[in-house]
Parts: C-alpha cells; sequence; structure tokens
C-alpha cells in the first residue's frame, strides 16, 4: 500500500485545474485555444479544416452501408467479414483511426447484437464516421448495458422475449460493426441498392434496415 | 471504487436523446457536429494530440480524472477541451500565464491571430497534406510480443474486484465497476493490445493478452435482468481476469 499512497491516478500535482482558467462560453473557450495553439505554431488551420471536411463529407455511415450490402449479396465476402473484418473492411479501402481492430457481429433470427461504450465513446470511424450525440450520451451508456430492451424500445425496435441480446461494451480497441439482417423482399435488388435499405442505427443495433413497400 | 465516466449500469438517467423528424419518428439523420464550436474542439483535439506529447489512454484518463463537478455539468466537447488544456499546461506546451493572457483577449475581443509569415511551425505540427495518411494509418494498439495467453475459450474466469489497476491507486482501468468480480466464460482471445492501466501513465506498453469475456446479464444484474437468455460481452486484459473454479 505505501508505493500507492506515492502514485495517484490524477494528474494535478503541479497546479489546480488549468481547465478552470478557461471562459464560461465554450465558444470562446475555443477561440481562446485555437488562437494560442496557432500562434505558436502547434496547430495548423488548414489542418483543422481538412479533418473536419473528411468527417464531415468524406468518411460516414455511408461506408458502412456499402459493408453491409456487400456482405448480403456476395456469401464469401460475408464469410470473410465474419472472420477478419479488418481486412475484409480494408478491401473497400476502409480503414484507419478507430477502425485498426474491427470485429463484425451477425444478427440473426435468434440473436440481436448491440454496441454500446460504457466507459467513453469508441465508436468505429473508419465505417461509421464520428458518433451520433445519443451515442456518447449518459443515458445511452447508462442504461444499454442494464436494459437493453428498454433502450431498443425507445428505438422503436420491440423485441420478440425469445430473442438473444448480446450486447458489445467497447471496452478496449476492438471496434464493432453489427450485420443486420437482409430485408425480405429483397432478393432482385442489387447492391448499390441494398446500401440504400442500410440504416446506421441498425449497424449499431438501435435500428433495423428499411423495410421495402 | 471508480469514477463518473464508469457509469454503465446506473440508475437515474432518463430517456436516450435521440433525434425526431416531423413525424415524431427516431430518424438516423443529424449532422457530423452540431455547432461549428464542437467540430474545432474535436479537431484542435485531434491535431494537439499529433504532436506526440500524450497517448490515447493518457488523454482519456485526463477527461475521466476532471472534479466530479466539472465532468457532470460539462457536455461531452466540453470535457475534451478542458482535458486538452490541462494536458497541454502538463506537457508543457503551453504556459498558464499565456492561457490566462488568450482567455482574457477572448473575453475582451481582442484576440489576434498572427498572419502566417509571423507563426514558426514547430516540427511536430501535423499539415494537412499528411492527415489522410496518418488518419488511415490509425493508432493500431496490437502489439507482436511472445506473450501467449492464459486462458483458452471457454474457460470460467472471474474480474477483479475494487481497484482493478495493481500501479496506481484511482489509476486507469478498463475494467468497468459494473462487471467487476463477475464470473464470466472466455469468449475469444484477441491478441495482445496495449495495456491501459500502465500506458495511461507513462509506465509503457506493456501489451497483453486481451480477450472478450461473455457475462450472463443475470450475473451482472441478477433479478433485475431483463432476460435470462441475454448476454454482455467486454473486453478484458489479462490482468483483470482469473480462472474460476469448477
Amino acid at each position: 500500500m505505501s508505493e500507492k499512497k506515492n502514485i495517484s491516478g490524477d494528474y494535478h500535482h503541479q497546479h489546480d485545474h488549468a481547465h478552470s482558467h478557461l471562459p464560461s462560453d465554450p465558444e470562446l473557450r475555443v477561440k481562446a485555444l485555437e488562437t494560442l495553439l496557432l500562434n505558436k505554431g502547434l496547430i495548423d488551420s488548414e489542418t483543422l479544416d481538412e479533418l473536419i471536411d473528411t468527417y464531415e463529407n468524406r468518411i460516414g455511415p455511408k461506408n458502412g452501408t456499402k459493408v453491409v450490402a456487400k456482405a448480403w449479396v456476395d456469401l464469401e465476402y460475408k464469410k470473410r467479414l465474419l472472420i477478419d473484418a479488418t481486412s475484409a473492411i480494408r478491401e473497400l479501402s476502409y480503414q484507419g483511426r478507430q477502425g485498426e481492430n474491427m470485429v463484425v457481429v451477425e444478427n440473426t433470427p435468434e440473436t440481436h447484437n448491440v454496441i454500446v461504450c460504457t466507459l467513453c465513446s469508441c465508436y468505429p470511424w473508419p465505417v461509421l464516421g464520428i458518433p451520433p450525440t445519443w451515442y456518447k450520451s449518459d443515458e445511452y451508456r447508462s442504461r444499454t448495458v442494464r436494459e437493453p430492451r428498454k433502450v431498443l424500445l425507445e428505438f422503436g425496435l420491440p423485441l420478440d422475449p425469445k430473442v438473444q441480446i448480446k450486447v458489445w461494451d467497447s471496452t478496449a480497441e476492438i471496434r464493432y460493426l453489427v450485420l443486420p439482417m437482409r430485408p425480405k423482399g429483397t432478393e432482385n435488388m442489387n447492391e448499390s441498392e441494398l446500401a440504400e435499405l442500410v440504416t446506421r442505427n441498425s449497424m449499431i443495433g438501435t435500428g433495423l434496415p428499411k423495410e421495402i413497400k | 471504487m471508480s469514477r463518473l465516466h464508469d457509469m454503465g449500469g446506473r440508475f437515474g438517467d432518463g430517456l436516450i436523446p435521440l433525434p425526431r423528424d416531423a413525424e415524431n419518428e427516431v430518424t438516423n439523420f443529424e449532422p457530423t457536429f452540431k455547432y461549428k464550436w464542437h467540430a474545432k474542439a474535436w479537431a484542435i483535439t485531434l491535431a494537439a494530440g499529433a504532436l506526440g506529447e500524450w497517448n490515447l489512454d493518457i488523454s482519456r484518463h485526463y477527461r475521466e480524472c476532471l472534479p466530479p463537478k466539472d465532468y457532470i455539468n460539462f457536455s461531452y466537447y466540453e470535457k475534451w477541451l478542458a482535458a486538452l488544456t490541462n494536458l497541454l499546461i502538463d506537457k508543457e506546451l503551453i504556459s498558464l500565464n499565456e492561457l490566462k493572457e488568450y482567455v482574457f483577449a477572448a473575453e475582451k475581443g481582442t484576440l489576434r491571430k498572427f498572419s502566417d509569415k509571423d507563426v514558426k511551425l514547430d516540427q511536430r505540427t501535423w499539415l494537412a497534406k499528411d492527415v489522410q495518411k496518418t488518419l488511415g494509418w490509425g493508432g493500431p494498439s496490437i502489439r507482436d510480443t511472445n506473450v501467449s495467453p492464459v486462458f483458452d475459450i471457454g474457460n470460467k474466469v472471474i474480474t477483479q474486484n475494487y481497484n482493478p489497476n495493481k500501479d496506481i491507486s484511482g489509476g486507469h482501468t478498463r475494467l468497468p465497476k459494473y462487471a467487476m468480480g463477475r464470473v464470466g466464460v472466455i469468449h475469444s482471445y484477441n491478441n495482445n493490445h496495449v495495456f491501459p492501466d500502465k500506458n495511461a501513465h507513462g509506465l509503457g506498453e506493456n501489451p497483453l493478452p486481451l480477450y472478450t469475456v461473455e457475462f450472463k446479464s443475470s450475473e451482472l444484474w441478477g433479478e433485475l435482468a431483463e432476460s435470462q437468455n441475454d448476454s454482455i460481452l467486454l473486453d478484458l486484459w489479462e490482468p483483470y481476469l482469473k480462472l474460476f473454479p469448477n
């Protein structure tokens, strides 16, 4: 025990919390920090623009819909996806930050999968982009592991009591993607038409793909 | 013993804040960043992280170490900003005086951005031309080591109780409170990964076997479990686990 007392998990050994000096308006906080870092040459404004543009316009759930649609039409691809998702997803050129170790979990008539991160907001960026606000909310993080059925009902997804729910809490650097079941009556649709049916929530497990009317 | 970020299973949280369309149906669409400052806070954090002065586990731990009253009151990106500020000061990338000076100017409306020619870029600064390349690499946490996993798939294990971080009291850990002292089954072994409990404190990467462990819902929640069939799966490092005698 004595050794432990000398090292604390808290980091503010040298000073009070620096963040308490920030302005109360968060917009001003960002402006102050951004300007300071820019003037010190520690960040570059073009880099910030490139990052924001990438995740606002290029990397998002559209990527994931293509992975799912391909798995629906190509059994061999689906096999590869379930065995080594990182490589199979890289075949479609989606890879990298927050998707370095991907695992795809398959929904079946017997099992429904749901993804959460109770400790922070881990989420598979290359295939789904930046997480939506609800995914990062205290409500979703706290409740999904204890009462997934109530949570799914709020999403408009009542589950048969006979279906087993598996909740995957992303506590390490593995990032999960749900492979939803292909909707009925879509036998004649091609891959790109199928991709249009896949919703973001269906790839987190909090929704289903769109039905065809 | 835990911190506020470790909220899995707690009581008191209300309805999930879901975006809804005109017919009040849950919609899948919401902007990537709700406000411009959210985007900026996020991007500044990534860009500052690329300076290489801290790792992912350290930045997570800084967010978790915000005083409880701040953690509760801050919105998501406010937590990011506060943790980033503390990191920048602790790693001496900025000084407290500089921070105060810029905060003062921001509040007076006299912030001034230097012209490009007056800024000397740091050697470590992440440049726009490298953004796609760096994002594509990511930051894999898998390490090739000769450490062999102790547990086999199907083994029954019990998780550590009380203080999973054996080096640091109140230290960073990825074993949530709700799964401490509980019995589960090894579902899979996922190679060896950097161990956050050490890496978050600058004690080295110390890569160790990472398992996915399956817990019955009733094991975690007792009679409150919604269904006897349901299960919860967590990714847990070997030191969090002990073989559970059959």
